[in-house]
């Protein structure tokens, strides 16, 4: 939690978290309710999931191009937007300079997401995941 | 779509636009990346499908919650490990990451 709170110390920063790869808890601070944290978080995990399959299919085609592990992924609203970073997420103002200054932060504190993110990601889809996909 | 001029986007490696199903239609990219047309191409379909699936997200969200911001999607970004490519509409620029101005690449697919 110790990046949540780095996070909604920033202003401009509405709500922070972090969620498990495996999907089964989440925390978060900032104006959220806990059923709308439990959503984020779940549409957070589902687009990790799915940005991480697409880079596993365009590595395919130019090994070590430089895409994957996908660290993260930002959505641009028209007044607010999603940044997410390994599995972390923060919803932020479009203000002047913020979104540079949150993604900078979360890359620095979260540190590079390694290879073994799709494992923990299909963890519950049983049997041998790690197997399965390496 | 000035895609020179994005490629003067602090770290820009590749600029390109694509048709409203993902196809590449244009591109430039840096000398000596490793990126290709390729690459570029499966890019651009991703993100079709990404900003399609943003956007609905961004109406399911303000519709169940209440909270408005959202709507309309000005754009989406994949961040790589190495470089991250941002796009909105129907163009798009890949950014190294260590030089990467998300705010100013998104302006740049916005206004292109």
């Amino acid at each position: 939690m110790r990046i949540v709170k780095q996070l909604m110390a920033i202003p401009g920063v509405i709500a922070a978290g972090e969620y498990a790869y495996r999907g089964d808890r989440f925390s978060y601070e900032g104006a959220l309710t806990d059923e709308f944290a439990r959503m984020a978080s779940i549409m957070c995990r589902a687009n990790t999931l799915s940005v991480n399959m697409q880079s596993e299919i365009v590595d395919s085609f130019s090994e070590n191009c430089g895409c994957r592990p996908v660290q993260g992924w930002i959505v641009r609203g028209n007044q607010m937007s999603v940044c997410a970073v390994g599995n972390y997420f923060a919803f932020i103002e479009n203000r002047d300079e913020l979104l540079n200054d949150v993604m900078t932060i979360m890359r620095a504190k979260v540190g590079d997401v390694q290879d073994d993110l799709l494992v923990n990601l299909y963890a519950r889809l049983g049997g041998d995941t790690k197997e399965a996909l390496y | 779509m000035d895609l020179q001029k994005m490629m003067d986007l602090p770290g820009a490696l590749a600029a390109f636009t694509y048709s409203d199903k993902g196809e590449l239609q244009s591109h430039v990219l840096r000398e000596g990346t490793e990126l290709t047309p390729q690459v570029l191409d499966l890019l651009a379909r991703s993100c079709v499908a990404n900003l399609a699936i943003a956007g609905m997200e961004a109406r399911g969200w303000e519709a169940l919650t209440g909270q408005s911001g959202f709507q309309p999607i000005k754009g989406f970004s994949v961040v790589g490990l190495e470089w991250s490519v941002v796009v909105n509409g129907n163009c798009g620029v890949v950014v190294k990451n260590r030089d990467a101005d998300y705010e100013a690449s998104f302006n740049a697919v916005q206004a292109a």
